[in-house]
């Protein structure tokens, strides 16, 4: 399959009910993640994590006007054009697939977290047991076979849709319009191409991204361009030059010596 | 009667040398560590061989005793420290002569030298450069290593060509140093295990730091010199 493909988040339907991260673990046979305490808080999880690597991200908020807001976001990589973590990556272990998933080779992958360094969106998680680099791979394997990812499949409030990437930026633009008679606020993210080139994961958001943790304006960073394009080139060079000049610094020492005396 | 090639000053303190020995262990190991993942195909072997999550956790070992060691040094070299900092503040007119005139010497001839203090000017620089790289490695290995969630990603991605050219730069002068020990000031090693150097390198090599020994009295020249 070499459509390119999306999927779409429509916050204004989300319940979060959560079954989507359900059938994330499912589908990935991921186990249960007891690393956030309960303490009372709605969001299950305070973060993602290399266990539970798609996340209902749900905060209380009281705006300027003293109006209480629930803001739900399903949150996980975000399947950029412009990936910083493939960029990132030392191993080349990281590939952007003709569907528009990012996914990690974990047999190339050292787990040295650079991908998650280079992230705008701060997604990978190295799993400690394992030293590998964690993320969503939006069903790559499902996709192949003609399928949904997992999440979409399972959404109850049809909140998660997937598609060309044609279909779902048509989809975002005709439902923003419904959207914002009820939240003028509302905006379209990763829909048009950004800082990461767009991303294959994309919202409608009735409200300012900031409000929901997501970067105003996502850029893949400049840094590790110049590390892997010149800073490694460069340190190759020079370590084997410098080598070399130690070695000929001593033998023209002695050469030298001996003329002088 | 005894030349000076058989008499020996002291020069570095035990804390001190040892405080030398942990720095230099330390760069070198976080050095040989962290070059899979600066050149995968020239030094992957080591992870294939090792274990990256090995290497990885001997890094952040290594990166500890990087980081206290001028600490423990604080306690147990505090002079020998005190030293570092008075000598690169001390830079003057003769470490510039030196420091135009040492090629010449390094390709194997006798240039004129002025007296040279404790450091010359070469070491000086070199302190100078270690003690920055310093600040630098330890700043943004730390931005690395446990920045995440407290610091924007658009800022932690920096510090990795910033990490690699301090390294990079670091490891230079590194070669440098053992290069202008091992292989061109042998004498000078002895410094590094019982902190007393040979007399009669001294002289040549640190001719103005002899004669302050001397003036202070702390060496008799009679004694020296016989």
């Amino acid at each position: 399959m070499a459509k390119e493909m999306a999927m779409l988040h429509d916050v204004a339907r989300c319940s979060a009910c959560r079954a989507c991260m359900v059938a994330c673990k499912q589908w990935h046979n991921l186990p249960a993640d007891f690393s956030t305490p309960f303490e009372g808080q709605y969001q299950s999880h305070a973060d993602l994590t290399s266990k539970t690597i798609n996340l209902i991200k749900m905060n209380e908020r009281v705006d300027e006007k003293g109006k209480f807001h629930w803001d739900f976001i399903k949150f996980q990589c975000m399947h950029c054009q412009d990936p910083g973590c493939l960029k990132g990556c030392p191993e080349n272990a990281i590939s952007r697939l003709d569907s528009g998933a990012v996914v990690i080779d974990e047999e190339k992958c050292v787990g040295c977290g650079y991908c998650t360094i280079n992230c705008p969106f701060n997604v990978p998680r190295v799993d400690p047991d394992r030293n590998k680099s964690t993320k969503c791979d939006l069903c790559f394997d499902r996709i192949e076979k003609g399928m949904v990812p997992a999440c979409a499949k399972t959404c109850t409030a049809q909140a998660i849709d997937f598609g060309t990437i044609e279909e779902m930026r048509e989809l975002a633009r005709s439902r923003l319009i419904y959207v914002k008679d009820q939240f003028p606020n509302a905006n379209l993210y990763g829909v048009e191409p950004n800082g990461v080139g767009g991303t294959h994961m994309m919202y409608i958001l009735p409200d300012k991204p900031e409000v929901y943790g997501l970067p105003v304006d996502p850029k893949t960073p400049a840094s590790i361009n110049l590390w892997k394009d010149v800073i490694r080139p460069i340190g190759k060079i020079a370590g084997v030059g410098a080598a070399a000049g130690i070695a000929g610094l001593f033998v023209l020492s002695k050469i030298m010596g001996k003329k002088s005396n | 009667m005894m030349s000076l090639r058989d008499k020996f000053l002291p020069r570095h303190k035990k804390g001190f040398i040892l405080c030398h020995w942990l720095n230099g262990i330390s760069f070198l190991m976080l050095f040989l560590t962290a070059l899979p993942l600066y050149a995968p195909e020239q030094f992957g072997f080591i992870y294939n061989a090792l274990g990256s999550a090995t290497l990885q956790n001997m890094h952040r070992f290594f990166a500890v005793i990087f980081i206290v060691t001028p600490i423990i040094g604080l306690f147990i070299a505090r002079d020998g420290y005190a030293t570092l900092f008075g000598q690169v503040l001390s830079f003057n007119k003769d470490d510039m002569t030196f420091l135009v005139k040492f090629p010449g010497e390094l390709l194997g001839r006798d240039p004129k030298m002025p007296k040279q203090g404790f450091y010359n000017g070469g070491e000086k620089m070199n302190i100078a450069l270690q003690m920055g790289l310093w600040c630098v490695l330890v700043l943004s290995g730390i931005v690395l290593w446990l920045g995440n969630g407290v610091i924007d990603n658009s800022i932690r991605a920096w510090m990795i060509p910033l990490h690699s050219i301090a390294a990079g730069v670091g490891f230079a002068a590194a070669l440098g140093h053992i290069y202008l020990a091992v292989g061109v000031n042998p004498d000078s090693l002895q410094g590094m295990k019982d902190g007393t150097i040979n007399a009669d390198y001294a002289k040549h090599h640190h001719g103005a730091w002899v004669d302050e020994l001397i003036a202070e009295g702390k060496i008799d020249k009679k004694n020296l010199m016989a």
